[in-house]
C-alpha cells in the first residue's frame, strides 16, 4: 500500500495475537483429547491420546444438530427482517418529514441502554399470556426489536452522507417517498446494510438468554451448550465440540462478507474525502 | 429573499421582498403543514412494523419493569404491594451500591480496554495489510465465539491449581511464587474478569476500525509518500485521524456489549468472590432470576437505566443534535 | 416405547378380558401393580442432565416395561445454576406436567404453600409404601405432617472423600475416628506436602462444613429449630460452630480464603482426586459418580469415603443428607399413572435400577451387592444415624444466599469479632425471611 510495509509489522501482530490464538487452539485440543486427560488442562502431557470420541458422541447425546438448524433458522430471519425493516426507518427518519420524527429517533436510537435481562421477564409473562412460549415468533420479535437501536443509528449515519440531490431529483421526476426508497436509496446502501447484517447474525446466533427462557422443543446452539453443561459431570470434550460448533458459522459468515462489512461499518464510507 | 428561519419550503418558490401579509403567512403556515404531513402516510408505512417490534421488545418490557418494581415478590407466594419499598431497600444495599461502582469500572474498562487494543492493532495491521490477515481473522474468531465459551476459556486460563493456564506458566518460568488464585481474591477478580471480556471484545474494533482505515484513498497516500513522507508520518497524519470514524463506532458497540455482559461473569466468579464482581445487569440477574424476587430486580434495573441515561446526556444531546 | 395406538388397543383388549392367565401373570410379577388403570400419557418435568439424566431415562423405561400402557413424556429444562428458576418459570408459563423431582424441602413449602403440590399421605397409606421405605423417608419428604414426595435417593453429606494415594504419601494408615485424631493428621498431611482440606467456597459447597460441625455439636434438633427459626441465628450454638471452624482454619487445614473463594466444588473435588494437592473434600455422593467417570478411578480401592468424625459432644449419631424426590402436581392430568409410578418407584426393580446407576436407594427392596464400595458406606453410616437435611436446601428463598455469601465472609476472617457480625447479619436477614 505504501510501497513496502516495514517487516517488523507482520512479526509484531503474530506475537500479539499469540495471545488469542493459544486459547481457541485450547479449544480444539479439548475437543480431541479424552476428557480424563485434560481435567486438569488441556495442555497437560503426561497422557496424550488423540480421539474423536467427542466429535462422534456429542451428536447423539445432545441435540446439537437440530439446534444448528433452530439457530439458523432464528439468526437468518431475524437478520433479514433487520436488513430490511432498518434502511427503511433510517431512511424515513432522515429523509422524511413526518409528526414526531424527533421524539420517535432520539427514543429508538436512546433504547440501547436496555439490558436484555429487563427486557425477558416481562416479555415472559407477555408470551404466555399469548400462548407464544415455545414459538420462534416469541424470540425473533426481541432479536429484530432490540436491534433497533444500534441499527438504525448506523445506518442514519450513513445516509446523512448520502447525496440530497439524487432524492430531490426523483422528487422532481415525481417519485413518490416510497418508490424513492426503493428505486434510488436502497440500491446504494448496501454496504451499511450488509453491516448490520452481519453484526445481528452474530448477536442473534450467540444470543442465550432469550432462547433458554422461551424456547423449549427446539432451541439453538447456545442453549444446547448450556445443556451439556451438566451439574456433576464436566464433558469438557463435548462441550468443546459444541463450542467450536457453534463458533464456525458466524467465522465462515464474517468471511464470506467482510468486504461488504468493511465497506459499511463506517460513519462515512470515505468516498468523501 | 427567502425566509431562511422558517421550516424549508424548498420548491414552492414563495420569494418574495415585499413585507410578509398576514394571508400569506397563513397559505405559507399551510404549504408547511401540507409538507409536514405529505410525507406521514409513506414514512408510517415504512416504520410501521419497526414501531410495532420496538413497542413489544422495549416499550412494553420498560412499562412492566417499572410497574413490577412496586411490587415485593418473593418465589411463587403471592405478590405485595411494596410502593417504593424496593427502592429505599435498593440503596442501602451495600451490595447494590457496589455493584453501581464495579458496573462503571467494567463498562469504562472493558470498552476502553477492547477499543484500544483494537484501534493499535488495527493501526499496526494498515500498514501491512496481507500479510496481517490471519492474525486477524483469529482475532476475531475470539469476538465470535459466544459469551460463555469465553468465560469458560479463561475460567482455565485463571484456575487457581496447577490446572490454570496462567499459574502453570508462572511457574513455568521461575515466577511461581506469583502464582495466585486470581479469581478468588476481590482484588485481583474484577481486573481479571474485565481482562478476559475485552479479550473477547476487540475482534470488532480491529475489523471496524481496520476497514475504516483501508477506506483512506490511495491517491492522498501516493500523494504523501511522493511528498517524501514516511510510513510513520503517513500514519500519524493521515491514517490514524481517518480511522476516527471506526473508532467511534466501534466505541458505541462496545459499550452496548459491556452493558449486557453477563455470561463472562456467571462463567467466571458467578458475581463472586462474596458479591463483589457483580455488575448491576448480574445484580438483576441474580435477584430476578435465582431468588425470583422480580419486584426487587425490576428496581434495580430502572435504577441502572436511570444511571446510563444520566451518564450519557451529553452523548445523547450530541446524537440529537446531529439526528437533524 | 409403545407408540399411542398400540398402547390404546391394548388397554381395551385388557379391560375386555377381565382376568386371563396372562393378567395373573403380569399381577403376580409385579405385587402393587396398577397396571389395570395405569395409562396415557405421564408427564415428567426433568431438568436432569448427564448420567442423573441416563438414570432417569432408565427409570422411565422400566416402568413403562411394568406398565406398558404408559408413554412417557418429559418436559427437558435448561438449567443455568439453581433448577428452581427455570422451574418456577416453566411453571409460571403454564408448561404442564403430572410429575418433577425435587430436592429442596423450600421448594417444596414454596410450592405446597401456592398450592401446587398432591399431598400423597393417602397414597402412602393405600398403596402401603410404609413396606418399602421406612418412616425417616417418610419424614423427610413431608411438610406439616402431609407427605409431599418419594425418596427416590439421598447422599451422605457428612461423608469426607479422600484419595488412597494421598493418604498414603502422608503416612495416615487408618482413618480418623475423633476430631482431635482428624485435626491430629494434619501434620502428617502437611509434612507430605499436601493441604488438608479442600473446601470449594466459590459458590455453596464450603457450607457442608458448618453443618456437619453444628449437627454433631448440637443435634439434630437444634438444627431443626435453627432451620425454622425458633432459634436466632446469634445462638451460641452457631457461634460456638464457627468458631470450632475457625480452629481448623487456624490450624491450617484449608489454605488462603482466597485460596477457598477460588474454587467451586468441582476444582475441589480435581484438586482431591486428580492432581493430589489435598486431603479431604465434604461433597455430596455424585463425586462417586465423578471420579470414577471424568478421573477414572475405583470406587473403594482409589478413592474412599469416611465419615465425618466423632466431636464428642453427645451428639455423634448424626448425619447431614439429601434427598431426591419425585413430587406429584396438584392439576396433574394422569393421577393415576402418577401415583402408579410413585408407588413403582419404590420397588425392587427401581431401586435396582438407582443402584446400578452408581447411587443409593432408599428402598428396603435394594439389592446392595449392586452398590459400589463408596456407596455402600455411605448408606451404612446414614442408616446408623440421624439425618438431617442440608441447610442449603432447606431455608427458605433469599435467606439460603445470604446464608453462603456470610460464611464466605466468616472464611475470609474467622476472627470472633467477624463472628458476631456474620451472625448478625444473618438473624437480620432470617427475620425478613419467614
Amino acid at each position: 500500500m505504501i510501497g513496502k510495509a516495514p517487516r517488523w509489522i507482520p512479526i509484531v501482530v503474530g506475537l500479539i495475537s499469540i495471545l488469542w490464538i493459544v486459547p481457541l487452539l485450547g479449544i480444539v485440543i479439548t475437543s480431541i483429547r479424552p476428557a480424563a486427560d485434560t481435567v486438569l488442562g488441556w495442555w497437560q502431557l503426561d497422557h496424550i491420546e488423540l480421539t474423536l470420541h467427542a466429535w462422534t458422541t456429542v451428536w447423539s447425546k445432545y441435540p446439537l444438530a437440530s439446534g444448528f438448524v433452530v439457530s439458523a433458522e432464528l439468526a437468518g430471519i431475524a437478520t433479514i427482517g433487520s436488513m430490511i425493516l432498518t434502511p427503511a426507518a433510517a431512511y424515513a427518519f432522515q429523509f422524511l418529514r413526518f409528526p414526531f420524527r424527533r421524539t420517535l429517533l432520539i427514543i429508538i436510537i436512546n433504547a440501547f441502554v436496555l439490558p436484555q435481562q429487563v427486557v425477558v421477564i416481562p416479555l415472559f409473562t407477555l408470551w404466555r399470556q399469548m400462548g407464544l412460549i415455545d414459538n420462534l415468533a416469541s424470540v425473533l420479535i426481541p432479536y429484530v426489536g432490540l436491534s433497533f437501536a444500534w441499527s438504525i443509528f448506523l445506518v442514519k449515519n450513513f445516509l446523512e452522507d448520502f447525496p440530497n440531490e439524487l432524492i430531490e431529483a426523483a422528487r422532481v421526476d415525481g417519485c413518490g417517498p416510497i418508490s424513492t426508497f426503493f428505486r434510488i436509496v436502497l440500491p446504494n446502501t448496501l454496504a451499511p446494510v450488509f453491516a448490520v447484517g452481519i453484526l445481528q447474525f452474530l448477536f442473534c446466533w450467540n444470543s442465550l438468554l432469550i432462547p433458554l427462557l422461551f424456547l423449549r422443543s427446539h432451541i439453538p446452539l447456545p442453549v444446547v451448550f448450556a445443556q451439556i453443561s451438566g451439574m456433576y459431570d464436566p464433558n469438557w470434550d463435548l462441550r468443546a465440540v459444541a463450542a467450536i460448533v457453534t463458533t464456525v458459522v458466524p467465522l465462515l459468515v464474517f468471511l464470506v462478507f467482510q468486504r461488504q462489512f468493511a465497506g459499511g461499518a463506517m460513519a462515512r464510507s470515505g468516498t468523501k474525502d | 429573499m427567502t425566509d431562511a428561519t422558517q421550516a424549508p419550503v424548498s420548491g414552492s418558490g414563495v420569494t418574495t421582498s415585499s413585507p410578509v401579509t398576514d394571508s400569506d403567512r397563513r397559505r405559507l403556515a399551510a404549504a408547511r403543514r401540507r409538507r409536514w404531513m405529505a410525507d406521514m402516510p409513506a414514512a408510517y408505512l415504512l416504520l410501521a412494523p419497526v414501531l410495532v417490534l420496538f413497542a413489544f421488545s422495549v416499550v412494553y418490557p420498560l412499562i412492566q419493569t417499572i410497574w413490577l418494581s412496586f411490587w415485593d415478590i418473593k418465589g411463587l407466594y403471592p405478590p405485595k404491594f411494596a410502593g417504593f419499598g424496593n427502592f429505599v431497600t435498593l440503596f442501602n444495599d451495600a451490595t447494590f451500591l457496589r455493584a453501581i461502582v464495579t458496573t462503571l469500572l467494567w463498562t469504562v474498562c472493558t470498552t476502553v480496554l477492547s477499543v484500544g487494543a483494537g484501534w493499535g492493532l488495527a493501526l499496526l495491521c494498515s500498514l501491512a495489510p496481507k500479510a496481517t490477515l490471519i492474525p486477524r481473522v483469529l482475532i476475531f474468531t475470539a469476538f465470535g465465539v459466544s459469551e460463555a465459551v469465553t468465560g469458560y476459556i479463561w475460567l482455565g486460563i485463571y484456575r487457581p491449581d496447577a490446572g490454570g493456564v496462567l499459574n502453570a506458566l508462572l511457574s513455568a518460568i521461575g515466577l511461581g511464587q506469583f502464582a495466585h488464585p486470581w479469581l478468588g481474591d476481590a482484588n485481583t477478580a474484577i481486573w481479571c474478569l474485565i481482562i478476559a471480556y475485552s479479550w473477547a471484545q476487540t475482534g470488532l474494533p480491529l475489523i471496524l476500525i481496520f476497514a475504516a482505515t483501508q477506506a483512506v484513498s490511495r491517491n492522498v497516500i501516493e500523494a504523501a509518500h511522493i511528498d517524501g513522507a514516511g510510513p510513520g508520518a503517513i500514519m500519524r497524519y493521515i491514517i490514524a485521524p481517518l480511522s476516527l470514524p471506526g473508532v467511534r463506532v466501534a466505541l458505541f458497540i462496545n459499550l452496548l456489549g459491556s452493558l449486557r455482559a453477563f455470561d463472562t461473569i456467571y462463567v467466571l466468579t458467578g458475581g463472586g468472590p462474596v458479591r463483589t464482581t457483580e455488575t448491576i445487569g448480574f445484580f438483576m440477574f441474580r435477584e430476578s432470576f435465582t431468588q425470583f424476587k422480580l419486584g426487587y430486580g425490576a428496581a434495580a434495573t430502572l435504577v441502572l437505566l436511570a444511571a446510563v441515561l444520566i451518564i450519557s446526556i451529553p452523548a445523547i444531546i450530541q446524537r440529537t443534535k446531529e439526528a437533524k | 416405547m409403545t407408540t399411542k395406538t398400540h398402547g390404546m388397543a391394548r388397554i381395551f383388549m385388557r379391560r375386555a378380558t377381565v382376568a386371563g392367565l396372562g393378567l395373573a401373570t403380569v399381577f403376580a410379577l409385579t405385587p402393587h401393580s396398577y397396571a389395570a388403570d395405569v395409562s396415557g400419557t405421564l408427564v415428567l418435568l426433568d431438568w436432569a442432565s448427564g448420567s442423573e439424566q441416563d438414570m432417569i431415562k432408565a427409570l422411565e423405561d422400566g416402568f413403562v416395561k411394568a406398565n406398558p400402557g404408559v408413554q412417557f413424556k418429559e418436559v427437558n429444562l435448561t438449567v443455568q445454576g439453581d433448577a428452581r428458576g427455570a422451574i418456577r418459570a416453566a411453571l409460571q408459563s403454564g408448561e404442564k406436567a403430572d410429575i418433577f423431582i425435587n430436592t429442596w424441602p423450600a421448594f417444596r413449602k414454596e410450592l405446597a404453600d401456592a398450592g401446587l403440590l398432591k399431598d400423597l399421605t393417602p397414597l402412602w397409606d393405600s398403596a402401603k409404601l410404609g413396606d418399602n421405605l421406612s418412616q425417616s423417608w417418610k419424614d423427610l419428604g413431608s411438610l406439616d405432617g402431609k407427605l409431599y414426595g418419594v425418596t427416590y435417593t439421598f447422599g451422605d453429606r457428612s461423608a469426607m472423600f479422600y484419595k488412597t494415594d494421598t493418604m498414603k504419601k502422608a503416612g495416615i494408615d487408618a482413618q480418623p475416628k475423633t476430631w482431635d485424631e482428624f485435626v491430629a493428621n494434619f501434620a502428617k498431611l502437611k509434612a507430605a506436602g499436601i493441604t488438608p482440606i479442600a473446601v470449594g467456597a466459590k459458590v455453596w459447597s464450603h457450607t457442608e462444613w458448618f453443618e456437619s460441625i453444628y449437627e454433631h455439636l448440637n443435634g439434630v434438633d437444634m438444627a431443626a429449630q435453627l432451620t425454622s427459626h425458633k432459634i436466632p441465628w446469634t445462638d451460641p450454638s452457631v457461634k460456638n460452630t464457627l468458631k470450632k471452624w475457625a480452629e481448623l482454619i487456624k490450624a491450617g487445614c484449608c489454605g488462603d480464603a482466597a485460596d477457598m473463594l477460588a474454587m467451586d466444588w468441582d476444582n475441589a473435588s480435581d484438586a482431591v482426586m486428580k492432581a493430589g494437592t489435598h486431603g479431604y473434600q465434604i461433597i455430596g455422593m455424585w463425586n462417586n459418580d465423578r471420579a470414577q467417570s471424568t478421573d477414572g478411578l475405583k470406587s473403594g480401592t482409589d478413592f474412599n469415603i469416611t465419615q465425618f468424625p466423632a466431636m464428642g459432644a453427645g451428639h455423634d449419631d448424626v448425619s447431614s443428607v439429601d434427598t431426591k424426590e419425585f413430587s406429584e402436581f396438584s392439576g396433574a392430568a394422569n393421577p393415576a399413572a402418577a401415583d402408579a409410578f410413585l408407588t413403582w418407584i419404590t420397588t425392587k426393580d427401581a431401586a435396582n435400577i438407582i443402584a446400578q446407576h452408581g447411587l443409593a436407594s432408599p428402598s428396603n427392596k435394594v439389592d446392595p451387592s449392586l452398590y459400589s464400595a463408596v456407596i455402600k458406606y455411605s448408606v451404612d453410616a446414614v442408616a446408623a444415624a440421624k439425618p438431617q437435611f442440608v441447610m442449603g436446601d432447606l431455608l427458605p428463598g433469599d435467606l439460603v444466599d445470604e446464608y453462603r455469601v456470610q460464611l464466605q465472609k466468616f472464611l475470609q476472617d474467622p476472627s470472633d469479632a467477624n463472628i458476631d457480625a456474620v451472625t448478625q447479619a444473618l438473624e437480620t436477614k432470617a427475620a425478613s425471611s419467614y
